[in-house]
């Protein structure tokens, strides 16, 4: 009898303790940070949308399971029976998810879209070329000509200065492994492949410095890969590609 | 199964869990090594002397401490002088160092001052117990938690009444002024630094043996990357930028995620792992060359290490004038210079397409055998392939002109600055210096760096077009992203 209870409470505490976790996340600085970019809403729509249907089997199996092993125990010394079980039931719990697999496939479709696909992208240039290596980022500017590749142009590490509500596009490479970009408040995430120059963009609709990880295990020191998005106003990005203009023509008579 | 062995099995289980869960734990409290050591090198030397080893490391704990209590000694001479080289941030005469100009403490302020903007504003509010929970520097953590006691302990109190006025200068001091203690620096570099570069510094840690290249032993005073003439011993400016830029394209990160009080203190921190390592080498050859240590040799070594990394008369190498265009013409000059075996020879190292494959990074040895020339630490030397574009030290005109007029610390790289042909006239006159500049820099604008492109990937797949085909017609959006990469 008492085995019996310890093992239901306990099947009882994983939906409640796991249900409270979420809950409470968001209280201890756990949950996402708040987005900040033209397609974060559509992305948290879709991680809400997903969730809430996870939850909602989660704690009805978890319920189940509950149930069944308070509700149908029998004691140590009962024989167990075969049942071959119910071909409804079973057709039920493929079909269901089936089916909301297949409502997701639809759901996301436009937001991958929107990221991902050629038409999409924002026209002209891009912004920078970003280089990822074993461990850090750095961010390639077109110099004076506008040009990249050129010798003007201009290199910066750990940080990528880019305009706010503006679309920015900007390409990923890598130097070595494979890396991912990843900014968690823009909802973006790419990876990074050695040999390929993969087109990415986002529009960041806030002013204010961001977090960009290394979210691909690229080695020993992939927790040391971090980085900084820092979104500023046209004229304070103005000001601070001038910056690195002249920090690139400086000789040194500045110390 | 009766419930017993069903018991017993569970507990089984979970014991192996246990186990599994813990087994890449290390519970051996002597696996970080908590003491400097001598290196390699000098213990070889000293092997047949153990009295002497534990003579020198005993004197070089007089002088810079152990890993836990690092300090610089402060000398007799210096004392009087008011001068203590553990408090680089406070005037001289204060008993600090003064190492740092006016305008520098100023930047450092400004720094900590936007870093800790959040905990500032809590001060002003008047909601000191909630500085703790924003994003403070360890260090500083711990500085503002012994304020915290102090207030608690009624330090802040006059006639028995909590002075908040007081308390709040304080506490604005604490934030904007902060500066990290060696012992703060040295308990960052053992988080941050310490799994390549070593307990000691000598680029030994358990990390070091999975790069290439190696990390830098700084023991022997040697740093390949400065913007100093004369082979100079690196300023702090020199180190701080290396830490705070990292060295691009080896396993040397940026660490600009902190901040510059920080980077300043490990930088301070390096500087004393440096010197001692020098200090130490020092004394083993006196030991070798006189049979005894005697105490002047221990202090004449530590001031001369020490009047060496900051002596302030070094040379820092700016040009002064407008850097030239990079012209069709000059880049064709800066080509000649460096195919010309009596003024750039460049290409006797780096090949004459620039690739790093030159002979002369190559000797044969007695059993004639080819392999790779060394450096000062005995590792490989590759030259560089100027056509990747990719600068250790950085790629800005200046960065290149700086290393082809003091070379590279510790390699063969020669320093052509200062350089003299038969004649006794400069070797590199006028604009031939920009030239090779801007021809060095050239190469690397040919380079096809930008990979293949996503997109035209899947763009071959559907047209058939074989984006592996160098200068295979590109359409759309391959044209688009590699800009003018591709008008080269």
């Amino acid at each position: 009898m008492l085995t019996r209870l310890f093992t239901a409470l306990l099947l009882l505490a994983v939906p409640v303790l796991g249900v409270y976790t979420f809950v409470t996340a968001a209280d201890h600085g756990w949950w996402m940070q708040p987005e900040v970019s033209t397609f974060g809403q559509d992305v948290d729509f879709l991680f809400y949308l997903i969730l809430g249907m996870v939850t909602f089997f989660f704690v009805l199996t978890e319920m189940l399971l509950f149930w069944f092993v308070w509700r149908y125990s029998k004691k140590d010394s009962s024989k167990a029976v075969y049942t071959h079980g119910s071909h409804k039931l079973e057709m039920l719990w493929t079909a269901v998810p089936a089916g909301l697999l297949v409502l997701i496939a639809f759901f996301q479709m436009s937001t991958w879209a929107e990221m991902r696909f050629k038409g999409s992208f924002p026209e002209g240039e891009p912004f920078a070329h970003v280089w990822a290596s074993q461990f850090d980022w750095r961010f390639q500017y077109p110099g004076a000509d506008g040009e990249f590749g050129t010798m003007d142009d201009l290199e910066s590490p750990y940080e990528f200065v880019v305009p706010v509500n503006q679309p920015v596009k900007f390409v990923l490479h890598s130097r070595d492994v494979i890396h991912s970009f990843s900014v968690p408040a823009f909802r973006l995430k790419q990876d990074a492949m050695p040999g390929l120059a993969i087109p990415v963009w986002f529009q960041a609709e806030e002013i204010g410095e961001y977090d960009l990880v290394c979210m691909e295990l690229c080695g020993w020191g992939h927790y040391k890969m971090a980085g900084k998005v820092r979104v500023v106003s046209e004229e304070d990005y103005r000001a601070y590609m001038a910056g690195l203009q002249s920090e690139f023509m400086n000789t040194g008579m500045e110390g | 199964m009766d419930l017993t062995t069903c018991r017993r099995s569970s507990a089984a289980l979970l014991a192996g869990a246990a186990l599994l869960l813990t087994s890449g734990c290390d519970f051996e409290p002597h696996a970080a090594d908590r003491e400097y050591a001598l290196s390699e090198n000098n213990l070889g030397e000293l092997a047949d002397a153990p009295d002497v080893q534990a003579t020198i490391l005993g004197a070089l704990e007089m002088l810079y401490g152990t890993p836990q209590e690092p300090k610089f000694m402060v000398t007799s001479d210096w004392r009087s002088d008011g001068y203590n080289p553990n408090w680089p941030t406070y005037p001289k005469g204060e008993d600090g160092g003064g190492d740092f100009t006016d305008e520098q403490l100023d930047a450092l302020y400004a720094d900590n001052t936007a870093r800790h903007a959040e905990a500032l504003a809590l001060v002003e509010a008047g909601d000191y117990d909630a500085v703790a929970d924003t994003y403070l520097p360890q260090a500083l953590v711990q500085n503002w938690k012994r304020l915290m006691e102090d207030k608690a302990a009624g330090q802040f109190d006059t006639d028995g009444k909590f002075d908040e006025a007081a308390f709040k200068d304080e506490a604005r001091r604490t934030l904007v002024e902060f500066y990290p203690t060696l012992r703060q620096s040295a308990d960052f570099y053992r988080r941050e630094c310490l799994h390549c570069h070593g307990n000691s510094g000598g680029g030994d840690g358990p990390t070091a043996r999975f790069l290439s290249p190696l990390p830098r032993d700084y023991r022997k005073g040697v740093f390949k990357f400065t913007a100093l003439a004369d082979k100079a011993t690196p300023r702090r400016e020199d180190l701080f930028r290396i830490v705070a830029e990292g060295v691009y394209t080896t396993a040397m990160p940026s660490f600009r995620r902190f901040g510059d009080a920080e980077l300043n203190g490990v930088t301070d921190y390096v500087r004393l792992l440096a010197m001692r390592g020098e200090v130490e080498t020092r004394l083993t050859y006196a030991f070798l060359d006189a049979e005894s240590i005697t105490p002047d040799d221990v202090s004449e070594s530590y001031l001369d290490v020490w009047a060496k990394w900051t002596d302030p008369n070094k040379e820092v190498i700016t040009f002064d004038g407008e850097i030239p265009a990079p012209t069709p013409e000059l880049i064709a000059r800066g080509r000649e210079l460096f195919m010309d075996p009596a003024k750039g020879n460049c290409f006797s190292c780096h090949g004459e397409q620039g690739l790093g494959n030159g002979a002369s990074a190559w000797e044969t040895d007695s059993d004639g055998v080819k392999h790779r020339i060394k450096d000062d630490w005995g590792h490989d030397i590759i030259p560089r392939n100027l056509v990747r574009g990719v600068f250790r030290f950085g790629r800005k005109p200046i960065d290149i002109y700086r290393r082809i007029y003091a070379g590279i610390n510790g390699t063969p790289m020669p320093g052509l600055g200062k350089s003299t042909d038969a004649n006794g006239d400069p070797l590199l006159p006028g604009d031939d210096m920009w030239a090779l500049v801007h021809y060095v820099r050239s190469l690397g604008e040919k380079e096809d760096g930008f990979g293949l492109d996503a997109f035209s990937v899947v763009e071959a797949m559907d047209g058939g077009v074989d984006p592996l085909q160098h200068g295979a017609p590109h359409e759309g959006a391959n044209d688009e992203h590699h800009g003018g990469a591709q008008a080269h």
